[in-house]
């Protein structure tokens, strides 16, 4: 039975998960760390689980090319293919630096915030959706890891002037 | 310096991603955990941790030592599998540590499931030393719970640090308003 006008309780338990993971009489002072070498074969197999992501990822692209045409085609339910878009985006956007296609993570992001609740819904808009969807198929196509280097900073710099060059078209 | 033993440790994953999914199984079973089952979203790994505790065996799963869960998630996204552990009256062990995985940087979401109860953040994109630390720091290093009448989790307080001007705090350990429960 509680105490009467307790405000707070703390509780405490038994770290069974530590008794799981390294026995019943491990010294309280011991370090306890993953082995290196399971470390990097857990990072190889990774990598190696990785190279898949290109193929797997393009689908997920022709999908939001998908979404676009609907959007192009179907101006009263764009809202809902925006969300779509935008939910796609917020997916992708967290998996393309996993698997060093740090590209995709950066043009699903700005897809992301382009397609947020009340960022607008005009046939700019979907133009922009399309510039992105167009720089990310090259990053995949192309194979373009990493930053992508000159050939990156040029696929940026033609998004960027097709965000701007429909920006204005407002 | 132990080595660690994940070969009894059960985990949950949470994930609607196929393609996430099986990396993260892959990479905690690499890890050492045998015991890794995935589900879509957050209201299968409900049914799944209520079959686990009704029906063990039919389950396939002794318990559910972790759970594993990305946020963005439809129907029963993470925030909400993370209320029903902590706060539902059908959960039966709301201590249960939840690691959140999350594209969602942001300090408002971060906050939110903060207050919820959250053990671990893991931020995508992720790395194998990144499951591998969080996994770490949940087994080795857990906190002790806190129940307030606006918050029930892991004790937001990571670490002591001495206060060096007034002490402000409304209760100590030693306030008639504070219980310590052993459980």
């Amino acid at each position: 039975m509680s105490k009467p006008g307790v405000k707070v309780r703390f509780y405490r338990s038994k770290n069974k998960l530590k008794e799981k993971s390294a026995g019943l009489g491990l010294d309280a002072n011991a370090v306890i760390e993953f082995d290196e070498g399971l470390l990097s074969e857990a990072e190889e197999a990774l990598n190696e689980m990785s190279e898949e992501y290109p193929d797997w990822v393009m689908t997920i692209i022709d999908e939001l090319f998908e979404v676009h045409r609907r959007c192009v085609d179907d101006e009263v339910g764009r809202k809902g293919y925006f969300e779509r878009i935008n939910s796609i985006a917020h997916d992708m956007k967290g998996q393309g630096g996993t698997f060093g296609y740090q590209l995709i993570t950066d043009f699903a992001e700005g897809l992301y915030n382009f397609t947020a609740a009340g960022a607008g819904l005009s046939d700019s808009h979907v133009e922009i959706i399309k510039a992105h969807l167009d720089a990310m198929r090259v990053v995949i196509r192309e194979r373009i890891e990493g930053d992508g280097g000159d050939i990156g900073a040029e696929i940026k710099k033609g998004l960027e002037l097709s965000v701007q060059k429909f920006s204005n078209k407002k | 310096m132990s080595g660690i033993d994940l070969s009894r440790i059960s985990v949950l994953v949470v994930e609607d991603s196929p393609f996430i999914r099986s990396l993260l199984v892959n990479s905690i079973r690499i890890l050492g955990v045998q015991s890794v089952r995935s589900v879509d979203d957050g209201s299968e790994a409900i049914e799944f941790i209520k079959l686990v505790e009704e029906n063990p065996m039919k389950a396939g799963m002794m318990s559910v030592d972790i759970i594993v869960c990305d946020w963005e998630m439809s129907p029963v996204n993470g925030l909400m599998l993370l209320r029903w552990i902590r706060r539902h009256k059908d959960s039966k062990d709301r201590f249960k540590p939840f690691v959140m995985l999350t594209g969602y940087s942001e300090p408002k979401r971060v906050h939110e499931a903060r207050e919820m109860g959250v053990t671990e953040f893991m931020s995508k994109p992720f790395s194998v030393n990144s499951i591998a630390d969080k996994l770490q720091s949940v087994i080795f290093k857990p906190r002790q719970f806190v129940h307030t009448n606006s918050y029930f989790g892991p004790d937001r307080r990571r670490q002591e640090i001495p206060i060096s001007g007034d002490d402000r705090r409304v209760y100590t350990y030693d306030s008639p308003e504070v219980e310590i429960v052993n459980v």
